[in-house]
């Protein structure tokens, strides 16, 4: 009996160490170039491409460069203004989208549900060259490109409804009753009683939404057009890794990179214990 | 304080589903009716109706006259206590129990007042300051009956609202609505499925299957003169006993012929009901009228004998497989009877002729003249 024992827990504890080096392994593939990221913003000896990773020497440099040199401070707000806007209003569409669509009966709702989960299928950039076209006659291209890209980024938000209204389907319907017979709108009841119980999905809206537009290229490259002074990040960053540019520009790409990333990284730090935890513990009989 | 008038009120979901048909009750100001039945039965929905949550297919409904088949569940000046307690899970039990009044505007001073009164007629003053989920099932009930009582409202529907509670708390609850009950004295409309909760609580009771009222009466009335064997068998625990029997024997020397026995019964019993004309009934008795009885009688053989307490519940089977079950008060048991009520014996027993209950064969309804308690 002891030694079937022992020869269990002999098997358990090597299958335990598969299973670790196999996440460290994962874990490695993963850190790596971000790793990369932080040492080359770092380097201060040379600014091309180089084949190590350790910094001969460390300097704040390409941060400065960035800063003086570039248009990375304009890139970065055109950014944070398009992120900002798109993370609000995507935020009011998807959650007011979703409760409906979680909490109204109406005549085509499933039709409605099913043909969005339909579009949904086809790729965004399918659409590139028209919604080019529809901005271009607005004048939202070019110089005008940071409102273009805002529509750009919240035109079909309504359609990314699945994951809140999921969410507020585990919501109680009870709830909205009794908020209703208490003499609640049906608008009141959607921000007095459920807003405040979906703060995981409220944040996790946002969170979305902000990311998306923050790192996205395909769109800003397309609608801003050459126009240098409506660059996002992602797309002033990336001329630097041009074939005239890379050579004195990789260490300063990187720097550029390592500051895209850091605000991000705050603000899931900031809202991940959000995700963790609801907030409907005692509304109904558990 | 408010009368409560339902007109043909039906509710068909889409699909064609049918969950109430043809429903017509009037519910006097500050009465306390139950509704009453299984599950699926139509109850729930009916109250939904009444508040305002469901929409109405056909018929309609009146509050205090006045027709609310188009009002906003919030403009019929009802308050609703549901199953699952629907606490505001973010506010406070003060705050939960405030929100009805802040949206009607009510000032602070009086919902203070308010809030604190029904706390303390509850007992939840100091749990004012919670959330739901520091509360126990039973204080989230009493917060659930303090939010709606705050708001004095014309009628007070409640669905099912002690069946999630356990059964000390369930008992101890119910006494407390009828407390309750006394001290704001307005209309009640209530739903449950627990045939006790309705006997106990309601001033009248609404026997409801199928989406069809069975019957409407008080509790007596429904127990004591049941319209039909459904009636018969909700009403009443253990349910009533159902036995196939024929009339046999002349006028004046009746017979009930039940089980393969032939038993001797007053013609006063006979007058008392319209007898179809091919003489066979559904006769119903109550656990309670049985007797077991050396010697006499019809015979069954013990199956299960279960010991309640203050009652033995005596499963039988008679030698035609109708299946009876008699209640003993413990208290009357000699040892000798003791010995004999246990499984696998063969014992006999009557049927007490003042409690007989007869029903048509074919439609099941009563066919007693007058109850037969009477």
């Amino acid at each position: 009996m002891k030694t079937m024992v022992s020869s269990v827990s002999k098997k358990h504890k090597i299958s335990n160490l598969l299973v670790y080096i196999l996440l460290i392994f994962i874990c490695v593939v993963w850190l790596m170039p971000f790793v990369y990221l932080i040492f080359q913003a770092f380097r201060g000896e040379s600014r091309g491409m180089v084949s190590y990773i350790l910094p001969k020497e460390w300097s704040l440099a390409n941060f400065k460069i960035l800063f003086n040199e570039t248009n990375f401070v304009n890139w970065y707000l055109n950014t944070v203004i398009i992120a900002l806007f798109t993370a609000f209003f995507q935020t009011v569409i998807v959650l007011s989208v979703s409760y409906t669509l979680s909490r109204l009966r109406f005549r085509g709702r499933r039709l409605l549900m099913n043909m969005i989960l339909v579009l949904e299928m086809f790729p965004g950039f399918l659409s590139m060259i028209a919604v080019y076209f529809i901005l271009k006659l607005i004048g939202f291209t070019g110089p005008g490109s940071v409102p273009g890209l805002i529509l750009v980024y919240i035109g079909s938000s309504g359609m990314g409804y699945y994951v809140a209204k999921g969410f507020f389907d585990t919501i109680p319907r009870s709830l909205d009753e009794a908020a209703r017979i208490d003499g609640a709108s049906r608008a009141r009841v959607f921000y007095k009683i459920i807003l405040p119980m979906a703060k995981p999905i409220i944040i996790y809206t946002v969170m979305m939404a902000f990311i998306a537009p923050w790192g996205d290229y395909m769109f800003a490259s397309l609608i801003t057009f050459g126009y240098e002074e409506a660059y996002n990040v992602a797309v002033g960053l990336f001329t630097f890794l041009d074939r005239e540019h890379i050579n004195n520009y990789f260490t300063v790409f990187c720097a550029g990179g390592l500051l895209v990333a850091l605000p991000i990284t705050v603000l899931f730090m900031m809202l991940q214990k959000y995700y963790v935890e609801g907030v409907t513990g005692g509304a109904v009989k558990g | 304080m408010a009368s409560v008038v339902l007109n043909g009120v039906k509710k068909i979901y889409k699909g064609g589903f049918t969950a109430v048909k043809n429903f017509d009750l009037e519910i006097k100001d500050k009465e306390f009716v139950v509704f009453v039945g299984p599950s699926g039965c139509g109850k729930s929905t009916t109250l939904r109706m009444i508040a305002g949550l469901e929409e109405i297919s056909e018929g309609k409904i009146y509050i205090d006259g006045k027709c609310v088949n188009d009002t906003e569940p919030k403009d019929r000046d009802i308050a609703m206590v549901f199953q699952n307690y629907a606490l505001y899970p973010h506010m406070s039990v003060y705050e939960n129990m405030a929100f009805g009044l802040v949206l009607r505007r009510v000032n602070k001073e009086e919902i203070h007042r308010r809030v604190l009164e029904a706390a303390e007629i509850l007992g939840i003053s100091d749990l004012l300051g919670r959330t739901p989920r520091a509360l126990s099932g039973g204080q989230r009930q009493r917060v659930a009956i303090g939010r709606a009582i705050v708001r004095v409202p014309r009628v007070f529907l409640m669905d099912e609202p002690l069946s999630n509670l356990d059964a000390k708390l369930r008992n101890q609850m119910r006494t407390e609505i009828m407390l309750l009950r006394e001290k704001i004295d307005t209309t009640f409309v209530y739903v449950t499925h627990d045939q006790t909760e309705a006997m106990t609580l309601g001033d009248r009771i609404v026997i409801m299957k199928d989406g069809y009222i069975q019957q409407v009466g008080t509790p007596r009335e429904v127990f004591e003169a049941p319209a039909n064997t459904f009636v018969a068998g909700f009403i009443g625990s253990p349910p009533m006993n159902f036995f196939k029997a024929g009339i046999t024997g002349g006028k004046e020397k009746p017979y009930l012929s039940i089980c393969g026995t032939e038993i001797p019964v007053s013609k006063k019993v006979l007058e008392n009901i319209n007898l179809p004309e091919d003489k066979k009934v559904l006769l119903g008795i109550r656990p309670e009228h049985i007797y077991i009885a050396s010697g006499e009688g019809i015979s069954g053989e013990i199956k299960v004998s279960e010991m309640m307490g203050s009652e033995l519940h005596v499963h039988l089977i008679t030698e035609d497989g109708t299946n009876v079950v008699v209640r003993v008060p413990t208290l009357e048991l000699s040892e000798k009877d003791k010995s004999l009520l246990l499984p696998h014996n063969t014992v006999n027993f009557s049927l007490r002729e003042q409690a007989l209950h007869f029903f048509d064969t074919k439609t099941g309804m009563n066919i007693n003249k007058t109850s037969s308690y009477q």
